[in-house]
């Protein structure tokens, strides 16, 4: 499709600009300067107030928190450049590449590097780390469910864990496909030779990453009891862990809209000659229309979180009814930004298994306009249907009959990213590899999520089901089933273009059964407790529900061990697996015309683009 | 594969239908079909019955009725993209080189206008039900006020207390009278809570200082568990009480009972 040579990699001399402060500044300068930051803070702050006072430690902790944050972002050199600019100048040409060179090896990734590779690897292992963490926790909330009675942790325990668990998934899969292919692969994917705003990628990372420790600090702080919905007044009564998760969100909502601008320019701005808006790789639509998505929806999360913190402050009251203030206020914020969230998570997750279908079956995409109608339609109404979760609320029971008209149209656009799939695949003949079989176990988990998703958008049926298992189950199904296995799928499909080599068939193949049969187990045994009446986010339950419970049990430790073959294998493959050729699935987007390791600026010469990428297959008699 | 592929399509439009019909791939993606729409029509028959609990009250069969006919409606369509998946799963080549391409449909634009259209069907199915049994509920919560039993609902952290301000009893059970609507108002003391009489089918958050009400209509009689449906704090998962709807004698007995120990439940 395209006119490239492939030249072998620019092997360009490293630039050093010896007496810039630039070289010296890295991750660690940058913990240094944040700890001593947050510290700092802290004790100047504590000094003179009194402790026993609730909003006093809240107003500490949170400057705290926040100065950390900035501490690190002064300390990796973050602020240089918009520093200059205050004193009318800028960075150094030699500094900018220096920010950005291949050659500097491993410490790159420890660096304010400017290279949407690196940030894109950065994104890669931030993701599995999250993953990893909200994984564990999953096994102890697991375990602690698998006998009526909360042997394993204590009531209080059991709730910081579903809390975190759910605060740390959400936000791990927000970025887990965004994060890793629209850093590292999208750029290339539209011929661009880095993102449109090198810099603000850099900042996206590590502004995310200093939300990391302030996520974990909520454990010594004594835990988020209030689940991942923060609802107030709940919240408000909370402990200092509350603080931990307020400002998480507010630096998160930073990083993800840095990073939605920075995506949607790069798209808009930055393709390659030729590719008009036709001819644009489904997975850049559908990454587009989910960070596009959040622009809006995370900073109204940004204002519920700031509302919060000045009630746990300075008792300003917004979620107060005893000064005036309403829960309700909170809870419409929270889904105004909550429900478009869950189609940032799902979009790009079936977005990259769209890519993937037509490789391996070797037929064009089936109606690339219906994908697109898809996921516009799909974003479009998500911004409409926020109410869905508040049926019961007791807010606007009159809303309640809209709210469920918008939320069921949903299933129309739903409806067309099915279509796409199963038309990619009628009358193929699929190469079964992984990232392939990751396409079919999606088709499964989503249209289980879905149909459950209709029985919950329905009003009367909600009365039964909300606040129940059934939700939760609904919830992963859509969320971990889909979006989850979407971007599985494309890690698989990738993986030879970001590290260079094959990901291990067999430990994929074994660890995609483990996790899909695992987790078509553990949350059937949640659908069907949940019927029975179990509400979510308990630590114990009747015995009437023993059976179901263990069931699930013994399904998310089947998850478990497969997520542990599938560390295993990715962790292998990326040291010493099978070297991968360039392209080794023969697709035709255009990051598979690159070398690896791909050169700093991708292309040797600048692509030009005369068709779309999917024209597989012999034309029909 | 090959059989399909080199066959001419017939000129008529009914010829060309059942041409298609013929085809091997066709036939069996017809047989998954049936399979996986049984599979879903089963489902939803018998598990839900199954799963859900007694159904005590108008508002417990509406949602059940939801929940089962559902299923059986999505039935069809779900089997459609199973059973074309699976045909194609079926169908799958293996090895370390790619298999030859397939047939080059960028798109079937009859194809995506009744797959859309039946979507659209669908959920005007799906929303006319859930309108009008929403409806229904509605209506018989207006007209049944008259003579609705009141029952004030208070949740607090973690604990449901109940009051019935036309016998002036206090109670911490919930006991119902059969055949005879109810009306809950509903408040918490602290943080929110959710009120759920679990066979009653109904649901309604409890909020600080403002009263939100349910209304249900028991229809048979046997025990209630109450239960507490939004997080609440430390206890939440023993925020719980039972209580029954009884005979209208039992009733007016356990109100008696109560009244004889100074209108308080023991
Ligand atoms: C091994 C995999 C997983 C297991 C075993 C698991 C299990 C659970 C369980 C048992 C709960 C508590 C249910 C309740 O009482 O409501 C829960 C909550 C939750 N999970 Fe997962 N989960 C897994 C993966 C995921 C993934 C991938 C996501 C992705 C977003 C996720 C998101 C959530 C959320 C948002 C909650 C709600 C937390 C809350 O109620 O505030 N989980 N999970
Ligand atoms: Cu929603
Ligand atoms: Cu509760």
């Amino acid at each position: 499709m395209t006119t490239l040579s492939h030249a072998p990699a620019s092997s360009r001399p490293i630039p050093n600009p010896k007496k810039s402060l630039i070289t010296k500044l890295n991750m660690g300068t940058g913990i240094v300067v944040g700890v001593i930051f947050c510290w700092g803070t802290y004790f100047a702050m504590k000094a003179g107030r009194d402790m026993t006072d609730s909003h006093n430690v809240n107003k500490v902790l949170l400057m705290s928190m926040f100065a950390w944050s900035i501490g690190f972002l002064i300390g990796i050199g973050a602020f240089i450049g918009p520093f200059r600019w205050l004193i009318g100048k800028d960075l150094t040409d030699e500094e900018q590449l220096y920010l950005a060179v291949d050659g500097q090896g491993w410490k790159r990734y420890f660096k304010y590097c400017t290279d949407h590779k690196v940030v894109g690897i950065q994104y890669l292992v931030g993701v599995m780390a999250l993953l990893g963490v909200g994984g564990t926790m999953a096994m102890m909330i697991r375990t602690n469910l698998a006998t009526p009675g909360s042997h394993f942790v204590t009531p209080v325990v059991y709730n910081s864990l579903v809390g975190l668990h759910g605060i740390t998934m959400i936000v791990a899969m927000i970025i887990v496909a965004t994060g890793p292919f629209g850093n590292y692969i999208m750029p290339i994917m539209i011929g661009a030779a880095d993102m449109a705003f090198p810099r603000l990628n850099a900042l996206s990372w590590w502004v995310l990453f200093t939300a990391v420790p302030v996520l974990c600090s909520a454990w010594f702080l004594g835990g988020i009891p209030t689940g991942w919905t923060a609802y107030a007044p709940l919240s408000d009564q909370a402990g200092p862990g509350m603080n931990a998760f307020v400002a998480t969100i507010i630096i998160f909502a930073v990083s993800t809209a840095v990073a939605g601008m920075n995506i949607t320019t790069t798209v808009v701005a930055m393709r390659a000659k030729g590719m008009k808006w036709n001819r644009v790789p489904i997975f850049v639509i559908g990454a587009t229309i989910s960070v596009a998505l959040a622009i809006p929806a995370f900073p109204t999360f940004m204002v519920a979180m700031i509302q919060t913190g000045l009630d746990r402050t300075i008792a300003t009251g917004f979620y107060d009814a005893n000064v005036g203030g309403s829960g309700w206020l909170y809870a419409n914020l929270f889904w105004i930004m909550g429900h478009p969230e869950v189609y940032v998570i799902l979009i790009p997750g079936v977005a990259a298994l769209m890519e993937i279908a037509p490789v391996f079956v070797r037929k064009p995409l089936f109606s690339y306009n219906a994908a697109i109608a898809g996921f516009a339609g799909i974003a479009g109404l998500s911004v409409l249907v926020w109410a869905h979760h508040m049926y019961m609320a007791g807010w606007m029971p009159s809303l309640n009959g809209p709210f469920m008209v918008t939320t069921e149209f949903i299933s129309v656009p739903t409806g067309l990213l099915f279509l796409v799939l199963i038309g990619t695949l009628w009358r193929g003949r699929p190469w079964m590899k992984l990232p392939m079989l990751c396409v079919y176990a999606f088709i499964w988990n989503f249209l289980i999520g879905g149909i459950t998703g209709i029985y919950l958008s329905d009003v009367p049926a909600d009365n039964y089901l909300h606040g129940s298992m059934y939700v939760t189950a609904h919830f992963h199904y859509t969320l971990m089933g889909a979006a989850l296995t979407g971007a599985i799928g494309g890690l698989a499909y990738w993986f030879p273009k970001m590290t260079g080599r094959m990901l291990n068939e067999r430990g994929g193949y074994i660890s995609f059964w483990f996790i899909q049969i695992g987790f078509n187990v553990l949350f059937l045994g949640m659908f069907i407790v949940g019927a029975e009446g179990q509400p979510r986010r308990v630590a114990d339950y009747a015995h009437l529900y023993s059976h179901a419970n263990l069931i699930s049990t013994m399904g998310a430790y089947s998850v478990g061990i497969g997520m542990i073959i599938l560390l295993w294998a990715i962790v292998h493959s990326w040291r010493s697996g099978k070297i991968a050729p360039m392209n080794p699935w023969g697709a035709k987007t255009l990051e598979w015309t690159v070398p690896y390791p791909v050169p700093l600026v991708n292309f040797d010469q600048p692509p030009v683009v005369t068709s779309d990428p999917y024209g597989y297959g012999r034309s029909a008699k | 594969m090959a059989d399909h592929e080199s066959e001419l399509l017939a000129p008529t439009p009914g010829a060309r239908v059942s041409t298609f019909l013929k085809r091997k791939d066709v036939s069996q993606t017809l047989l998954l079909w049936v399979f996986f729409t049984a599979v879903f029509v089963v489902l939803g028959l018998w598990a839900y019955p199954k799963w859900m609990p007694v159904v005590l009250s108008k508002q417990m069969q509406a949602n059940e009725d939801i929940m089962i006919w559902f299923t059986v409606i999505s039935a069809p369509i779900a089997g459609v993209v199973l059973s074309i998946a699976a045909k194609s799963f079926l169908n799958m080549h293996r090895g370390d080189t790619p298999p030859e391409d397939g047939v080059a449909i960028r798109t079937n634009g009859p194809v995506v206008i009744v797959w859309t259209a039946t979507s659209v069907l669908f959920c005007i199915v799906a929303i006319v039900w859930g309108l009008v049994a929403l409806n229904t509920e509605s209506i018989a919560a207006a007209t049944d006020a008259p003579k609705s039993l009141i029952v004030d609902v208070t949740g607090s952290q973690w604990v449901w207390s109940f009051y019935y301000p036309q016998q002036n009893i206090h109670t911490h059970t919930l006991n119902l009278p059969v055949n005879q609507p109810v009306t809950f108002n509903v408040m918490s003391a602290d943080v929110n809570h959710s009120f759920w009489p679990v066979q009653l089918g109904v649901k309604i958050d409890a909020n600080r200082l403002v009263t939100t009400v349910a209304h249900a209509d028991p229809t048979a009689t046997g025990p209630l568990d109450v239960k507490c449906a939004e997080l609440c704090g430390l206890y939440h998962a023993y925020m719980e009480t039972s209580g029954a709807v009884e005979s209208p004698t039992d009733f007016n007995n356990w109100v008696s009972s109560i009244q004889a120990t100074g209108g308080v439940q023991q």
